[in-house]
């Protein structure tokens, strides 16, 4: 019998789903065999990475307009063509996909997450306008900047652009590691220590992780081996870590403390050189002060640091303190002695504790002692590159009286910085006037990363208009107002300094390696634009009409101060140096705009000769000598009571674990997660740890015996419960952890997107001194979630 | 006759598994949810993992950086019934992604675990399509994946040369992992060409190869750390 | 039942009147029964189309546990499928007169099962629409095509082994009109039982039933190889081929004993499924637990003994680890139950073989089990190996459909065949005259 024609037509539709569907469940994905582009149009081009304070130099490879690939720049004398995981995963955060399309108003109440799209210039004008209110009310001090770490033109131009409007309210919220009041005090230096690693043929390290998370991990690797493979010049790396972290595990040598014990242990090691008398003393004897007994005015006799260290560290006692074995201790000293070059460093882990400052003092005195300041391979004193200085600055009345006004969160602590966003909250949720009207945020998320979140909620609550620059909804810009959304690293000019940490200046150059995404805005551009915006003395403090003709203004510094190089290659960077180690240079640039040029297609400009004959290298203080014992610190000391001495009140007092908290906290960054910015790079969340199995949640680390005694299993989710507060962790047992600690890494959110930030559980304390808040005496307890 | 292989120098290794990043953005290599991750479905065809021995104060950790190890001899190839992994005559081991059945043979009977399946479709943002590098294909649902040697760089390299009209310099071909470590522990060229590196320092005495007893015949070698 | 039908069985001698009412007369219980396997069925199905839609990971496998339940159904069913052919050809080359009424049953379980197991690991593929390329682009060198190769031959044999004895039956039910007269006359091919006919039917059968027998023991010696073809620990054993082809057996053997008791039940055959049968095949369970005891024990004596530190993982993650479970059963599911239940005559009856059966079958799953997963999540590069496998409900699904389906379509069977061999038993009872000469030549003192 013959079909019908509805049949017929009937089966052939059956047929054809029927088709389709066998095509769709099979042939699945099939199409994505590959990306599909025709051999696009390759660009390559230098830069420099600005995710953390190291700023190496990194190369972009861009096909059709994208950036496919981030690799390094050879040419960069710190980092040498290496990169670090997270400046490789940099493509992911620069495409991911909840970045902000465009600038955001609230609309909803705070936090509700209500937007409502505007264009750039509409963001900038309504900024323009609220703070020209401020100024009409004659209330410029009530603006204030938090700004994460920015060293260079972008931090210049903040502190300018607030100079300009008139408030005394920038607040960095940096790393702050303390050295910088150690300087201040022994070397009379303002100015973080640099360290000569890759000329020294020893490293020992109290604390600094320094392959994880330090100033610059990259100047760390180069030390530790040269990419290029030359075996003779590694120095030895030795560790003292109160964990087995990554960097203890790759040194050659590594030594286990209790917590808050580094100092002991360097003053027991001070003791030994004392006692063996295998300190420089020439080197001592010629630039130390504070290192003998004195009198003062008033005829008292002031112990000095030898007869000090030679009553307290007697190595039996340090020994027992620190969990050290005397003979390791008399070992380590001879080691340090017996070397060429040594240089200690002090980890912010040692400044991070109730005697931070003395601490860090305690530890620094050993590289006096060895004579390992200012000369090859030891504790230098550097240079920041010689940058045009910015135009000069216009004040208006108003201006001015607002920079008469006191910055909010009051005077700092008697030495280094502290941590001002803490105490800016604070002042702000405690009501302090002055009130603040504004608030820019800029790559600062508070609410995510501080210590006291919930002083911070406080403080947005009372603060009216809040502005995040962030690419990214955070957690504070959640709570925003205004979201202007910075343009991403790879998009925007930036100069990149290297941290103080390398001993040469290196002014890297980030560049746009691709188009700028249409909802970004350079914060730089946007700054100036606002400061156009607010017109009469402002706008002629600011007279650039982007930001990176700014940076080309600076570079007009360099190319007149006549010494350097713009980044070149082993063989260049040794020409130069030598050149100039006879006092020669020679201009390689007819003009300013060949050497702009060349500047950026390099990737910025170095200078590494180094003059060790300069005494100023070595001390600036009024005797010129080291000093061991500073007035200063000794005056604010009695200040506060005269309750310490340096030298004697170095260790974190044992703080004692009671029942119901047996275990310390031991807070402490991934080296691939250390910063919030890098949860946007998926390669990084997916492994973050050494642990195979951990992947995305956040975990912490227990010494097998330890979970064994409380009955729990690799695995478990935990509660981390201190006195303060907890979060949930998954418990991983790792046998580089001491039985009495658990360490916990932090940068990560669990998946469900609750906060997992061990510093949130922190017992807040601090050295009264820095106002270094003290990380490493909390305890927790551990128990099955 | 060209042998292509690698020298990785534990002893310079400080495990910050910068390789292992350069791996996945220059080969494609997506990430998995949560969930997927904890069932073991990560991909990394470079993995840093880290053994521990001992207990706090006396700990040591050594890493291993693992690609695939492109054995002389590699018993993945024996296996699979469809050549959908072979080794070139220049050693190298690759896949061929349109022809694999997905049978996980072959991932069985690799001794050093680096063979990868892809137990969904890779999962890409559309903005994030735009960092995948056009020269490697994205490998679909239910294929085996694995470590190339960065194959597609040679036949750039190679044609590069023939352009310029001269012969392959070793530091043409370079992986990517090679290329980024910054401590220059990877070591990458022809074990057969003295003068090329690795060709030396597979003669060093720290010298090792993974499991050798198996006679696979890796031809990714490793240095051991000094004590 | 048609009446016209009714009178024609009832016209029949005895034996063809029991053996052909279950292809003219139907249960409801096998309707119901049929219903919920054509469920499950269909579920299964269901389960599989979501798998191809989305990919394997809808299965619980992952890195390195690679492979998990489509391959160890796949060992089982072929393992299963060595009931029939083999056994029924060793009985027909021995000259076994009890085989009569069993090698037809056997012979079905075979084929059908041959085919529900060669599916297994197209399912386990990543990517079934390439399977094809298993041709196309052939690899001689992998085990895995071995397989393919003496699958395709052992289905081909076993389907012709278990059609050619059953032409006789054919013609039976032709000539007897009862059913379908197009398709008998057509399958009967003209059968007729001249002797001519019949003389060729012998030799033809003479012949298969010694051929399959290498065939057989090479499919299942070749499945063991893709194991042993490995570096894996506890693979990688030269026991792993006549292993598998005595485990494949002693399955098979407890397969036809779970398949008799049912229909020995359903259609009322306790006039051809003597208890004579179920003891002799107890028998011969009872010899196979003690081979399976002893190469099980050769196997891990010898493992154990290299002490080599990849084997030793998972020789005690099976044994004292977290395989320890499955283990242990499998121990008591293939030795100890049907040792104690076997060895003593009492027991050695339908009911006693069907619970040693079922306990055999379930052991032996539970052996490949034990085999495949504990290796897969123990790789010798231990440092980050996962170790953990969880079956998906998508696998347990198919799981379920691959075995209804196979009972389903074994049912169906039943009713379109006389599931004993009218003929053979019959010509056994003509023979008994030439049996008992036979019988009475080896046994009698006086030797020529
Ligand atoms: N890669 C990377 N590096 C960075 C940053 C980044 O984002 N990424 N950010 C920079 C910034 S802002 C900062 S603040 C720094 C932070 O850098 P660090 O100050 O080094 O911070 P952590 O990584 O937490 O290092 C703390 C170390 O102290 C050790 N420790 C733990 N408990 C104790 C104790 O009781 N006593 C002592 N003495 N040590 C202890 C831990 O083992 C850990 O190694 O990193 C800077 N460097
Ligand atoms: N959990 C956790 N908490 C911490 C720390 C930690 O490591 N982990 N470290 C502590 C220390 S030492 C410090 S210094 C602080 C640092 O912590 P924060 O000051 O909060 O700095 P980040 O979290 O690194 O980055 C802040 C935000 O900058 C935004 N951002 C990213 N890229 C860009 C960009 O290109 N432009 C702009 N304008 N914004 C961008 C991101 O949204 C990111 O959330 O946190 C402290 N608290
Ligand atoms: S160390 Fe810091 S700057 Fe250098 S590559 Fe890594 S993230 Fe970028
Ligand atoms: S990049 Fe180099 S140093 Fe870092 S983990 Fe890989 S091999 Fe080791
Ligand atoms: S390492 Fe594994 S995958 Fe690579 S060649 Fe050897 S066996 Fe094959
Ligand atoms: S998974 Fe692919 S490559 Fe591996 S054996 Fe099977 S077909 Fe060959
Ligand atoms: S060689 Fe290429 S593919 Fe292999 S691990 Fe290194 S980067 Fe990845
Ligand atoms: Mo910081």
């Amino acid at each position: 019998m013959t079909p019908t024609r509805r049949e017929f037509l009937w089966t052939m539709g059956a047929t054809a789903l029927a088709l389709q569907q066998a095509q769709e469940v099979f042939w699945t994905a099939e199409g994505a065999e590959d990306p599909g582009w025709a051999p696009g149009i390759e660009t390559r081009r230098r830069s420099a990475c600005l995710i953390c304070p190291a700023r190496c130099g990194i190369q972009g490879r861009m096909v059709d307009g994208r950036l496919v690939r981030i690799t390094g720049n050879p040419l960069h004398p710190m980092s040498q063509g290496g990169v670090c995981p997270r400046g490789l995963a940099g493509v992911q955060m620069l495409y991911h996909p909840e970045r902000l399309a465009s600038p955001l108003v609230r609309v909803g109440a705070r936090g509700a997450g209500e937007w409502q799209p505007v264009s750039h210039d509409g963001a900038v004008a309504l900024l323009v306008e609220r703070l020209q209110d401020l100024r009409a009310a004659g209330r410029p001090e009530a603006l204030a900047v938090v700004a994460g770490y920015c060293a260079g033109t972008m931090r210049d131009l903040w502190r300018r652009f607030l100079e300009a409007y008139g408030s005394p309210n920038y607040v960095p919220d940096e790393y702050e590691d303390g050295t910088d009041a150690i300087m201040a005090l022994m070397h009379g230096v303002q100015r973080r220590p640099s360290y000569d690693m890759e000329q020294a043929d020893l490293v020992l390290s109290l604390g600094a992780p320094l392959f994880e998370s330090w100033w610059s991990p990259l100047q760390a690797f180069v030390a530790y081996a040269r990419p290029d493979g030359h075996e003779e010049d590694r120095p030895r790396f030795i560790q003292v870590d109160a964990r087995f972290s990554r960097t203890a595990a790759r040194a050659q040598e590594w030594l286990g403390v209790q917590p808050g014990t580094h100092a002991v242990l360097a003053l027991g090691i001070a003791y030994v050189l004392l006692r063996d008398e295998l300190f420089d003393a020439r080197f001592v004897s010629q630039h130390v002060s504070g290192f003998e007994d004195s009198v003062d005015q008033r005829g008292r006799v002031r112990e000095g640091y030898r007869s000090l260290v030679m009553r307290h560290y007697r190595t039996e006692e340090v020994s027992a303190v620190t969990g050290v074995p005397v003979e390791r201790i008399t070992q380590l000293a001879r080691t340090l002695a017996r070397s060429r070059a040594p240089i200690v460093v002090c980890g912010s882990d040692v400044t991070a504790a109730p005697h931070g400052l003395l601490a860090g003092m305690a530890v620094h005195s050993l590289n006096v002692l060895l004579g390992s300041i200012n000369r090859p391979g030891g504790v230098l004193i550097g240079d920041d590159a010689p940058l045009g200085a910015l135009a000069a600055l216009e004040l208006d009345a108003t201006g001015r009286a607002g920079l008469e006004r006191n910055p909010v969160g009051g005077a700092p602590p008697p030495f280094g910085a502290g941590d001002p966003p803490l105490r800016f909250a604070e002042a702000i949720a405690a009501g302090s006037s002055p009130e603040v009207e504004a608030l820019l945020l800029y790559y600062a998320d508070p609410l995510a990363s501080s210590t006291h979140p919930e002083a911070w909620r406080a403080a947005l609550a009372k603060v009216p208009f809040v502005v995040s620059f962030s690419p990214f909804l955070d957690e504070t810009t959640r709570h925003a107002d205004l979201v202007l959304p910075d343009l991403l690293p790879y998009e925007r000019w930036q100069d990149a300094p290297t941290p103080t940490s390398y001993p040469h200046p290196v002014w890297g150059i980030a560049r746009p390696l691709v188009e700028p995404h249409t909802g970004g805005m350079h914060t730089g551009d946007a700054v100036l634009a606002v400061g156009r915006g607010l017109g009469g003395s402002i706008a002629q403090s600011l007279p650039y009409d982007s930001f990176e003709l700014l940076l080309k203004e600076r570079a007009r510094g360099i190319f007149a101060a006549r010494h350097g190089m713009t980044l070149g290659d082993e063989f260049e960077r040794r020409h130069h140096r030598q050149m100039e180690e006879r006092g020669w240079w020679l201009p390689e640039h007819g003009d300013f705009e060949a050497f702009w040029e060349e500047l950026v297609e390099r990737g910025g400009w170095t200078d590494l000769f180094y003059d060790h004959t300069d005494p100023s290298r070595t001390a600036q203080t009024s005797s010129g000598r080291i000093d061991l014992m500073p007035d200063a610190l000794l005056r604010a000391i009695d200040a506060e009571g005269g309750d310490r001495t340096p030298y004697i009140d170095v260790a974190a007092e044992a703080t004692i674990a009671e029942d119901q908290f047996p275990l310390r906290l031991m807070p402490y960054r991934v080296s691939t997660l250390a910063s919030g910015t890098l949860a946007f790079e998926r390669w990084l969340v997916e492994q973050p740890g050494l642990f195979p199995e951990v992947h995305w949640a956040p975990w912490v680390e227990v010494a097998p015996a330890t979970a064994a005694a409380m009955g729990l299993a690799d695995g478990t989710m935990v509660w981390v419960t201190s006195r303060r507060g907890r979060y949930r962790a998954r418990l991983k047992i790792f046998p580089g952890t001491a039985a009495e600690n658990v360490c916990a890494p932090y940068r990560l959110q669990s998946p469900e997107g609750e906060s997992a930030n061990p510093l949130q559980v922190l017992e807040p304390s601090s050295d009264s001194l820095t106002g270094l808040s003290n990380w490493y005496s909390t305890f927790i307890r551990l128990e099955r979630a | 006759m060209t042998r292509w292989g690698m020298v990785i120098d534990l002893d310079r290794c400080t495990g910050c598994a910068a390789c292992e990043v350069a791996c996945k953005s220059e080969n494609n290599i997506p990430t998995v949810s949560p969930e997927q991750a904890e069932m073991g479905r990560t991909i990394a065809w470079m993995k840093v993992t880290a053994h521990v021995e001992g207990e706090f104060p006396h700990t040591a950790m050594h890493f291993y950086p693992r690609p695939c190890m492109h054995c002389d001899n590699p018993p993945c190839i024996k296996v699979c019934p469809v050549e959908a992994t072979y080794i070139s005559d220049e050693g190298v081991v690759g896949q061929i992604y349109p022809r694999c059945i997905g049978c996980r043979y072959c991932a069985n009977a690799c001794p050093y675990l680096v063979k990868y399946f892809n137990w969904y479709g890779p999962e890409w943002a559309e903005s994030e399509r735009q960092h995948l590098n056009p020269d490697v294909s994205v490998r679909s649902k239910g294929v085996i994946e694995k470590c190339t040697f960065c194959h597609h760089r040679l036949q750039h390299a190679r044609e590069d040369a023939r352009a310029e009209g001269r012969e392959l310099r070793e530091d043409d071909y370079q992986p990517a992992c090679a290329e980024i470590c910054p401590t220059g522990a990877i070591v990458f060229g022809d074990l057969d060409d003295p003068t090329h590196r690795v060709a030396e320092l597979k003669e060093d005495p720290r010298v090792m190869r993974l499991m050798e007893d198996l006679g696979t015949q890796p031809k990714v070698y490793y240095l051991r750390a000094r004590g | 039942m048609r009446e016209d039908v009714k009178a024609k069985l009832d016209g029949l001698p005895p034996d063809e009147r029991v053996l052909l009412r279950p292809l003219v007369e139907t249960s409801r219980g096998f309707y119901v029964v049929a219903a919920i396997l054509v469920a499950v069925t269909l579920w299964g199905v269901f389960a599989y189309y979501l798998q191809v839609r989305h990919g394997l990971g809808r299965t619980g496998l992952n890195r390195p546990g690679y492979w998990g339940i489509y391959i160890i159904c796949f060992v089982f069913f072929i393992g299963i499928s060595h009931a029939g052919t083999l056994i029924s050809a060793i009985l027909r080359v021995s000259k076994a007169e009890w085989r009569r009424a069993i090698t037809r049953s056997a012979e079905l379980i075979t084929v059908l099962v041959i085919g529900f197991g060669a599916i297994q690991p197209i399912i386990d593929l990543g990517r079934p629409d390439r399977v094809l390329n298993v041709l196309f682009h052939a690899q001689l060198r992998s085990p895995l095509l071995w397989d393919v190769i003496s699958i395709g031959l052992y289905f081909t044999a076993c389907t012709i082994y278990l059609y050619v004895p059953m032409i006789p039956d054919l013609a039976i039910i032709r000539d007897s009109g009862i059913k379908a007269p197009r398709l008998y006359r057509f399958l009967a091919i003209g059968y007729r039982g001249t002797p001519v006919q019949r003389w060729r039917l012998e030799r033809t059968i003479g012949v298969l039933s010694i051929v399959v027998i290498p065939i057989a023991v090479s499919v299942h010696t070749v499945i063991g190889w893709i194991f042993a073809m490995t570096l894996r620990p506890m693979w990688h054993s030269t026991i792993f081929g006549p292993y598998f082809v005595m485990g494949a057996i002693y399955s098979g053997i407890a397969a036809i004993l779970i398949a008799m008791v049912i229909l020995r039940k359903a259609y009322g055959l306790e006039g051809y499924f003597k208890d004579i049968h179920f003891d002799y095949l107890g028998r011969m369970l009872l010899v196979f637990s003690v081979l399976w005891f002893y190469f099980t024990f050769a196997e891990y004596l010898t493992a154990f003994y290299g002490g080599e530190p990849g084997e030793m993982r998972t020789f005690w993650a099976k044994l004292t680890g977290p395989f320890a479970i499955p283990f242990w059963l499998m121990v008591a599911g293939c030795f100890v139950i049907p040792l104690t239940l076997m060895a003593r005559p009492s027991t050695r009856t339908p009911r006693g073989t069907l619970i040693a059966s079922i306990a055999v079958v379930i052991g032996m799953w539970l052996e490949r089990y034990n085999i495949v997963v504990p290796t897969s999540v123990n790789p010798r590069w231990e440092v980050e190996s996962i170790g953990h496998y969880l079956p998906s409900w998508i696998e347990f699904s198919i799981m379920s459909a691959t075995f209804s389906g196979f009972v389903l379509l074994y049912m169906v069977a039943t009713k379109f065949v006389p599931i004993v061999s009218i003929w053979e038993i019959k010509e056994g009872r003509e023979a008994v005259q030439e049996v008992a000469e036979r019988v009475a030549r080896y046994s009698s003192s006086t030797g020529f």
